[in-house]
């Protein structure tokens, strides 16, 4: 089994490292148009430390997503600086980023994105499909994520014999398998009905507090920003309210 | 296992899932291997037919461009078909390159389809052609049975020729697949 207490036996919010996981730095972003220019995002800044669930929030196009993607480095700022567990990323090649990504970074989808010709736990280890390490070693931690997500009896199934909620958690194990430190979940539950949604989100805060990994994630689902350490709500490409999840939510900002 | 390998491993079973769509360039390379180890293997015969027409080398040599061209038709068509498959699988390399997976293991694995449609077709088409040509000299088609060093040397050039045309061809679509930003190729 999976050993999912931290190796200093401490509480996963304090276990990695001192600093912050995510630093966005007065980030802008901005896309031409033909001949306009669209302000994506504009002056972003904001932090997360270890072990937080923070959410962003907000209708579409209000920069969640062009957010999200920078974070992972699909796409780069305009201007500002992210810097991922301490590492600033605008001096990094593409092939850093990478790297970066591999090591630090794992990722979840609105449409879960497994390989239809994998079975589920082949997805697991997608990630490290290409690497030269020890495969029986990486088929243990792929069969012990998927018994942690429920799916230890869908080991062998292909994402098209799985529910929307199952091929989910089977991403959710794909994103854990390369010990990253920060999850980045875009939408993760728009694709799915509201309970299980909320059984996908529980997992994915309850298995990400006992792994000690940090997670963003963009979505439009009250209920998930309900279950969010942070609440960063977002509007016109700028952050305009972070809310601890425990105040009251003024959900008035939110067009479905 | 190497990193290279492993990424072939898994280019093998992206390909197979799409054999399908791969057949018609891969009969199209072999056809071309087939005429060519035909061609190559009764060209004393060849020659000597063309004989009666004028010049015998230049004869021989048309009946090889024609074989060659058909060949590099087939190459073509793989090239072809590669674009048009990474093309489809433009969210699957963004996946990958999303979980930081080499772009170069990414390209090796990408590159499978199209070197193994056209190994494939080539070697079948070749081999066809080995065992058609001695048929062809024995029902008395060709005034010669071939020589087995010029079967096998046949067979051996039109696989080394197809492989090479087709992964020339199919490098720069894959090439510009992988070399995409990953948001490119997750939006697609």
């Amino acid at each position: 089994m999976l050993d999912v207490t931290p190796a200093n036996g401490s509480t996963p919010a304090t276990i990695a490292t001192t600093g912050a996981v995510v630093s966005v730095d007065g980030v802008w972003k901005l896309f031409a148009m033909g001949d306009d220019v669209v302000r994506a995002l504009i002056d972003v800044s904001f932090t997360v430390e270890p072990g937080e669930f923070v959410c962003l929030m907000g209708p579409s196009g209000s920069g969640k997503s062009t957010l999200l993607h920078l974070l992972g480095g699909l796409d780069r700022p305009t201007r500002g600086e992210v810097s991922i567990a301490g590492e600033p990323t605008s001096g990094l090649t593409e092939s850093q980023f990478s790297a970066l990504r591999h090591s630090t970074i794992g990722f979840i989808f609105q449409s879960y994105n497994l390989m239809p010709f994998l079975t589920a736990v082949e997805n697991v280890e997608l990630p490290l499909m290409f690497e030269p390490v020890d495969r029986a070693s990486v088929r243990r931690r792929a069969v012990d994520l998927l018994e942690l997500v429920g799916l230890g009896h869908r080991l062998d199934h292909r994402p098209s014999r799985l529910s929307g909620g199952e091929q989910q958690r089977t991403a959710i194990a794909r994103a854990l398998i390369g010990s990253p430190r920060v999850i980045l979940a875009d939408e993760p539950t728009a694709n799915l009905d509201h309970r299980t949604g909320d059984a996908v989100v529980e997992l994915l805060v309850d298995l990400c507090h006992r792994l000690g990994v940090t997670v963003v994630a963009s979505t439009h689902d009250q209920r998930v920003a309900d279950r969010a350490s942070r609440v960063l709500r977002m509007a016109d490409g700028r952050i305009v309210a972070t809310e601890p999840a425990e105040s009251p939510s003024t959900p008035t900002e939110e067009t479905p | 296992m190497t990193a290279v390998s492993l990424a072939l491993a898994y280019g093998v079973r992206a390909a197979a899932r799409r054999r399908r769509l791969l057949v018609l360039p891969a009969v199209t390379v072999g056809t071309g291997a087939f005429l060519l180890v035909l061609v190559l293997a009764l060209m004393p015969a060849v020659r000597r037919q063309g004989a009666t027409f004028g010049d015998a080398a230049a004869v021989g040599r048309a009946a090889v461009v024609v074989a060659l061209v058909v060949l590099l038709v087939g190459a073509l068509e793989v090239a072809i078909a590669a674009t048009r498959s990474v093309s489809q699988r433009a969210r699957e390399i963004g996946v990958l390159c999303s979980f930081g997976v080499p772009p170069r293991s990414v390209l090796a694995a990408l590159m499978v389809e199209p070197v193994a449609t056209a190994g494939i077709g080539a070697l079948v088409g070749a081999v066809l052609g080995a065992v058609a040509a001695p048929l062809a000299g024995a029902a008395g088609l060709a005034d010669a049975g071939p020589s087995p060093v010029s079967l096998a040397g046949g067979v051996a050039l039109a696989v080394v020729v197809s492989v090479v045309a087709a992964t020339v061809a199919s490098a720069a679509p894959c090439a510009r697949a992988v070399a995409r930003p990953p948001l490119a190729s997750l939006a697609h």
